[in-house]
């Protein structure tokens, strides 16, 4: 049973590529399906979380019954199991916008596909546990991102996707340098195994060159600054629905492989959590300012990404127990609020005179959406770490583990930003809802139920801090012992 | 559970925010809806009056609810003498407010908004003053910024009242971040969040050497919200919003915030040195500044906030200082500013409402028309101009009691008297203004008198309670021994001792009194005085404001911005020069740099280098490098593909034939792909960037970032060679067991398709992803725009005319060629899948090699006649086919085998005849799934990039209609 709990979250939406695909011509069967499939897959995920919880065990299985390490793993460990959760609520939602997009790319017959493909690339990124296996899945991330949003209604989609296909293309050759030097070294691909080996030989040759590779390759992926080139125009041009899943998942691939990185695969290398402090603080600052110098809400919004991954990575540099907690519960709740504050810079984008999401365009905008305006201020506050919203149990835990951890500098730079986050998302609520536009109109555009799930489950989680809190520190302690990981796959 | 008491005005608020909204379109007035709502406040009001009489003297009563136990974080009330003061204060004055807004905004239906947000932002200040902890504190700190960013911005169409909200939400948020930062420095030291703890831990926190830090961090969030010298700027520009709300955050609620929290943590954090000179530097300033500045004002309502600006400075002061009378001062100080300035406040209100001006230029001589307005006015002018028998006469007593203090130090004690009483005066000459610019004096416009009657009850009823009260707080003859004990307990609270308290207004002929006559004096002459004194200050620094520095910091902050974005230069090249110089800075600086670096001796081995190696080195080095130096871009691609075929040579050599073999069907398509994606490319364009790419200081600079990139590479070549352990853990393994446990002979197979089955049937999905991207790209997306050309529907139709890549007319004999290319790729590929696994190829390659003879006919017969003859070929549909067939057959795995995944052999289960050397498994199956979704993408990416500017009848038809639904 509870293999099939930790297959379902990642094969229905493999499955769903196919089957949407053959679907391409009943569009209303298509789309309906798409979701229903996204759905059951959230269900399973919960499924997945209660047999994590209940067994106090990570869930795994080896496919094609082969043994570890010969065969692929797929693990459902905390914190794997809680990143599924956290991108099948999102991309439920994504979903979700879709169904109620004004876009023309949502009607192409092969959206559908391609967002379950990006649906099941995230979800296998989060369970696999064996390095290459992340590597395919990482592609099917790339491949279905950027083309999604290669074709977006915005024209300048393709520069922004060419420019992140190449620059992931780096990225994978990166990547593949580091799985080589780390299989030359250890022999072995195995997440488990491999944290084993290098735990028993740490001087073996080629090992931190292979670190060094994946971490080039992940600050890639997360858009560390500097590593985030291709992330404003990417996130910026993506088609709404698209662009939230990819600031507020698509990026916490890597992410989440620091988590492995530094908890798992190389726990003793003080320097990689050094680094990636510095890294984080560098992107807190470089997005928080990029955010407030843009003039598109969209862009915006992606800057932002940048800086509230640069918060996430100092509290994994950071290392303690509660700032690993503190990062995890950024991560969940910066994933909510992102997407819902990207599908609400959408959707009153699509309700201006031209389409666009550009300040100049949207200001006034607000002016006959009241519940949408309620929605943002909300997210705004969330983002800014505002309580009651779930943003900021994020900004309390991470600055309560700073405090703790003694890590003044960064502690007053991130402070410091957090101020900037206030403004740009102050100000960008002033000019769409608040200041008068002749030229704005009332008209019908893109729904807004999902962000409105979204914000509520974000309000939610601010009152109720507790589960995910609970959630994260359970998650965080299993990192900080990373035999009990490798003991659990390699038994 | 009796406790549960406290929550209960908070949640009767809340349910009154509700109450505003759920009236929002009932159409009800806002005076009607206004009695409604005030009922939720009297309540509260009632109910904390009862909650205190629960608590016992000097104690506390406190009600916690488990919030985020796995930090420890509770939710916590607490209700002593010194938040219920404030409590009461809130409510009480509250309930008033709510009343005055409804005849305020009258008839207006819309102005549910405003009470809805009065409501949530009473909630928000009266959490503040009952939270038991630092947390609970903060949350609702944060909610007053967020609920009064909503009331100054009530007007929103009046720039000044977004410059306004935006400057308050700015500063007090800022403030609020460093306030955060503090608490939980606190809360990590003393080991909890609630006050008791804290409190209790006041000798531990102040002995810290980080005290300074958070003492820093925590003054500075009260400081902002308490509008101190150089925050207080943002406070003149809320009176943007109506009047009621200034009348409520402005007076007696908000802005006294930072000085409840400076109170409240006094037990704990003050009588330190550092507190003493920070509180009263700041403090004295501030209310000197805010003194000098109201003195300036025309407008009533300016005036009154930089008074207020200016008693807060008196309040910090106060908390400042380590002596009972202080803290006595500083209760019954709190008590009286929150009476008579919020009935100054609401009678603004009503002079603006019923005149339609504040200006005090304007306004004169309305004590005929409005003798009530003029009596409620003048009696809490009189009680700010501190002048007897007010309650503010005794506040300023006592003030100047504490002022003159003798445990302060020197200089102090001479500053300190000498700045109260110097303040005092301009604070009366304020209040003496005001009255008499508006009631007595007489209009500066003798034409155009303002006009204006006393309103109705209800409106005048609420600036009249507080007054009336100043005045009997102050006549009582009779000490009111419950105001007194209360008043006690607050101080007590605020003190952390016994503090005595005595309402007497009498107090024999001491300094206090002296001093107090000479700023009556003083304040009597600047009012004598004002005209010529005001005309002096306007010249005498007119630009006096902190002004430039939130300007300075906002602006700062939006350089900084657009620097940020500059960096973000949109090119590519740039993007990734530093993108590969970061990852080598990251290889060598996690390798660290070597000390010396020495190579191992090098051993040539020449052994296996012969003619056919060295010639597939000789082909790979030399057809790289032409495909660098060599100018036009076609000839690059070809001497890539060059390449490529040498390291398929190479391999073969090894011998590794799978590897060779993919590679080289790799490479021919990759290298036909990008053939044909040039020729999509106008060629103008093409030799323009050519000729881009080979500038001179572009190629030096290139050449020196590859030649470091290889090396990079190179050496972690050599190291892999030189170390790599004889020993693989999983080699072993997969050459013992292939054959045993897959029934491949051939291991890249079992890899391929069974140990590691589950890479490849993602990568399929990559590739078929591909295919279908490329497809949506060129069919859908680049010709959605109207710059599409709609042909006509019978040009359509071309003639069935074979034309091959570009309209060129093809020859006979390549047709020939085409018709039997297709059936032989299509039997090489079968056997490429039924003997994959013991032979090198597999289903990948079948399907390219498949995918190639029919891009043969693509090219040659072009796209309608390739679709005619090839009906059949349905390439969406066959990736849909391949990827669902291999989903199956992994769940095949686990219905008849092992497990997801598990090789079974449904030839021998079905005992089915088979030729030799087949096996019908689902191995062939996952084979036959790949060759499918792969010929799929394939044939999609080689016919689209062939033919773009084609039409495609099922796109053509989704675009029209796509286009009528817009």
């Amino acid at each position: 049973m509870n293999t099939w709990l930790l297959l379902l979250p990642l094969l229905l939406p493999f499955a769903g590529v196919p089957l949407t695909l053959a679907l391409r011509k009943r569009r209303k069967i298509q789309s309906a399906l798409a979701l229903g499939l996204m759905l059951a897959a959230l269900a399973s995920t919960f499924g997945l979380l209660r047999a994590v919880l209940t067994t106090g065990q990570p869930v795994s299985v080896q496919m094609g019954s082969w043994q570890v390490p010969f065969g692929i793993t797929l693990t459902a460990d905390p914190l794997g199991v809680f990143m599924v959760l956290m991108s099948q609520i999102v991309l439920s939602a994504g979903l979700i916008y879709s169904l109620g997009s004004t876009e023309k790319v949502v009607q192409y017959p092969t959206y559908y596909p391609l967002f379950l493909a990006l649906a099941a690339g995230l979800t296998g990124a989060f369970l696999t546990g064996d390095l290459f296996n992340l590597f395919v899945f990482a592609e099917i991330i790339v491949i279905s991102g950027a083309v999604l949003t290669a074709i977006a209604d915005d024209t300048y989609g393709v520069e922004a996707a060419y420019k992140y296909f190449y620059i992931s293309t780096l990225a994978s050759v990166f990547f593949l340098l580091g799985i080589g030097s780390l299989y030359v070294a250890h022999g072995t691909l195995n997440l488990a195994d491999l944290a084993a080996r290098i735990a028993s030989n740490p001087s073996a040759p080629l090992t931190m060159t292979g670190m060094a590779f994946l971490t080039a390759t992940f600050l890639i992926k997360s858009a560390a600054f500097p590593f985030h080139f291709w992330q404003p125009d990417f996130h910026a041009a993506a088609p709404t629905a698209v662009s939230a899943m990819l600031s507020s998942l698509v990026v916490k691939v890597g992410v989440y492989a620091f988590f492995r990185m530094t908890a798992l695969l190389f726990p003793e290398v003080t320097l990689l959590k050094t680094l990636l402090v510095g890294v984080g603080v560098a992107g807190v600052i470089y997005g928080g300012f990029g955010a407030a110098g843009t003039h598109n809400v969209k862009r915006m919004l992606a800057y932002s990404t940048l800086a509230q991954i640069g918060f996430i990575l100092v509290g994994i540099g950071w290392g303690t127990p509660l700032s690993l907690a503190a990062a995890l519960v950024f991560t969940f709740n910066h994933a909510l609020v992102k997407a819902a504050m990207l599908m609400l810079a959408g959707a009153m984008a699509s309700r201006a005179a031209v389409k666009s999401a550009s300040f100049e365009v949207v200001v006034g905008v607000g002016k006959y959406y009241p519940f949408a305006g309620v929605l943002f201020l909300l997210g705004g506050m969330a983002l800014a770490g505002i309580p009651p919203l779930n943003g900021f149990i994020s900004k309390l835990m991470i600055f309560w583990s700073g405090v703790e951890a003694a890590q003044y500098v960064p502690l007053l730079i991130i402070g410091v930003a957090s101020i900037v986050t206030l403004t740009y998302v102050t100000r960008a609520f002033i000019r769409i809802w608040f200041e008068p536009n002749p030229k704005a109109k009332e008209k019908a555009g893109d729904r807004l139920l999902a962000p409105a799930l979204l914000v509520l489950l974000s309000l939610l989680l601010g009152v109720w801090a507790e589960p995910l809190v609970s959630l994260s520190q359970w998650a965080a302690a299993w990192l900080g012992d990373p035999a009990f990981y490798i003991a659990a796959i390699l038994r | 559970m009796q406790d549960f008491i406290l929550a209960l005005p908070l949640l009767l608020l809340g349910a009154g925010t509700l109450t505003a909204l759920a009236f929002s379109r009932s159409g009800w007035s806002a005076s009607r809806l206004g009695w409604l709502l005030s009922l939720f406040a009297l309540t509260s009001f009632l109910l904390i009056l009862y909650a205190f009489t629960l608590v016992p003297s000097g104690k506390a009563l406190t009600f916690t609810l488990p919030w985020i136990p796995s930090v420890g974080l509770d939710f916590s009330l607490y209700l002593d003498g010194l938040s219920a003061l404030f409590a009461l204060l809130i409510t009480g004055i509250g309930t008033l407010v709510v009343i005055y807004a409804g005849q305020y905004f009258g008839g207006d239906a819309s102005a549910w908004r405003f009470h809805a947000y009065t409501l949530l932002f009473m909630l928000a200040m009266l959490g503040l003053v009952l939270a038991g902890d630092l947390i609970t504190l903060f949350l609702f700190w944060e909610g007053t910024s967020i609920s009064s960013f909503l009331l100054i911005a009530y007007k929103f169409k009046d720039e000044a009242a977004r410059k306004g909200a935006f400057k308050s939400l700015f500063i007090t948020g800022g403030g609020g971040i460093a306030m955060l930062a503090g608490f939980l420095f606190v809360i990590h030291l003393s080991g909890g969040a609630d006050f008791k703890t804290v409190l209790a831990s006041g000798g531990f926190l102040r002995a810290s050497p980080l005290y300074p830090v958070f003492f820093a961090l925590i003054a500075f969030g009260a400081f902002t919200k308490s509008a101190q010298f150089p925050a207080h700027i943002w406070l003149p520009e809320a009176m943007t919003a109506p009047t009621p709300a200034s009348a409520f955050l402005h007076s007696a609620t908000m802005v006294k915030a930072g000085v409840y929290l400076l109170a409240r943590l006094n037990p704990a954090l003050g009588q330190t040195d550092l507190w003493f000179w920070t509180l009263s530097i700041v403090g004295l300033t501030t209310m000197l500044v805010g003194a000098y500045l109201g003195f300036k004002q025309n407008d009533l309502k300016p005036l009154l906030a930089y008074s207020t600006v200016s008693q807060l400075g008196v309040l910090v002061a106060l908390i400042g200082q380590d002596t009972e009378i202080a803290f006595k001062a500083l209760v019954i100080s709190i008590l009286a500013h929150a009476l008579y300035k919020s009935a100054l406040f609401m009678s603004a209100g009503i002079i603006d409402h019923e005149t339609g001006t504040r200006d005090l230029r304007k306004l004169g001589g309305l004590r005929r028309q409005m003798p009530l307005m003029f009596g409620i006015t003048g009696i809490a002018a009189l009680s700010m101009a501190g002048l007897p028998p007010l309650f503010g006469f005794l506040a300023k007593e006592t003030l100047l009691a504490s002022a003159t203090h003798p445990s302060l130090p020197p200089i102090v004690d001479s500053l300190f008297p000498l700045a109260t009483v110097l303040a005092g005066a301009l604070i009366l000459a304020q209040a003496a203004l005001a009255v008499w610019g508006v009631f007595l004096g007489k209009p500066a416009d003798e034409k155009h008198p303002p006009h204006g009657h006393d309103p109705h009850f209800a409106f005048w009823l609420a600036p009249a309670v507080p007054a009336i009260i100043s005045l009997l707080i102050g006549l009582t003859p009779v000490e009111p021994q419950f105001l007194v004990e209360f008043l006690a307990d607050a101080a007590k609270a605020a003190y952390g001792d016994k503090v005595k308290i005595s309402l007497a207004l009498w107090t024999g002929i001491n300094v206090p009194l002296i001093l107090s006559i000479v700023a009556v004096t003083l304040g009597s002459l600047l009012f004598w005085q004002r005209e010529r004194i005001r005309a002096w200050m306007t010249d005498f620094l007119p630009n006096f404001t902190t002004n430039a520095l939130f300007d300075g910091t906002v602006s700062g902050l939006d350089t900084l911005s657009r620097t940020a974005t500059r960096l973000q230069g949109g090119r590519l090249r740039v993007y990734l020069r530093i993108l590969l110089l970061s990852a080598i800075v990251l290889v060598v600086l996690f390798n660290g740099i070597p000390r010396q670096i020495s190579l191992p001796a090098l051993t040539w081995n020449i052994e296996g280098l012969n003619g056919l190696r060295m010639f597939s080195l000789v082909m790979l080095t030399v057809s790289a490098l032409v495909s660098v130096f060599v100018r036009r871009d076609l000839y690059a691609v070809i001497a890539l593909g060059i390449t490529g075929l040498g390291v398929a040579m190479w391999m073969a050599l090894e011998p590794s034939p799978d590897v060779a073999l993919v590679q080289l069907i790799v490479d021919i398509l990759s290298t036909v792909i990008l053939i044909l994606s040039l020729s999509l490319i106008p060629r103008k364009l093409r030799d323009r960037a050519n000729e881009l790419l080979h500038s001179r200081r572009g190629m030096v600079r290139d050449a020196l970032l590859a030649g470091l990139a290889g090396l990079v590479v190179a050496g972690l070549a050599f190291t892999a060679l030189n170390t790599r352990p004889r020993e693989s853990v999983v080699s072993p393994f997969y050459a013992e067991n292939a054959k045993p446990l897959t029934g491949a002979k051939d291991i890249v197979g079992a890899i391929v398709v069974d140990f590691r089955g589950a890479d490849t049937l993602m990568e399929i999905l990559v590739f078929s992803l591909a295919g279908l991207g490329i497809y949506t790209l060129l069919h859908y997306a680049t010709r959605k725009s109207s710059d599409r050309t709609r042909e006509e529907p019978e040009k359509r139709l071309k003639p069935n005319t074979p034309r091959g890549v570009f309209n060129l007319p093809t020859s006979p004999m390549l047709h020939t060629l085409a018709y039997i290319m297709l059936p032989l790729a299509f039997l090489l590929g079968i056997t490429h899948m039924m003997y994959g696994h013991d032979q090198p190829g597999d289903g990948f390659t079948a399907g390219v090699i498949i995918s190639l003879a029919i891009a043969q006919w693509y090219m040659l017969f072009g796209y309608y006649e390739t679709r005619r003859k090839l009906a059949w070929l349905n390439r969406n549909n066959m990736i849909a086919a391949g990827l669902t067939l291999a989903v199956l057959n992994a769940l095949g795995g686990a219905v008849f085998g092992g497990g997801f995944f598990s090789p079974v052999d449904y030839g021998r289960m079905l005992r089915l005849p088979l030729p030799p050397g087949f096996y019908l498994t689902n191995s062939f199956l996952f084979e036959v799934s790949i060759a499918l979704s792969v010929m799929g993408a394939a044939t999609l990416i080689l016919d689209n990039l062939g033919h773009p500017r084609e039409e495609d009848l099922e796109a053509d038809a989704d675009l029209a209609a796509l286009e009528e639904k817009q």
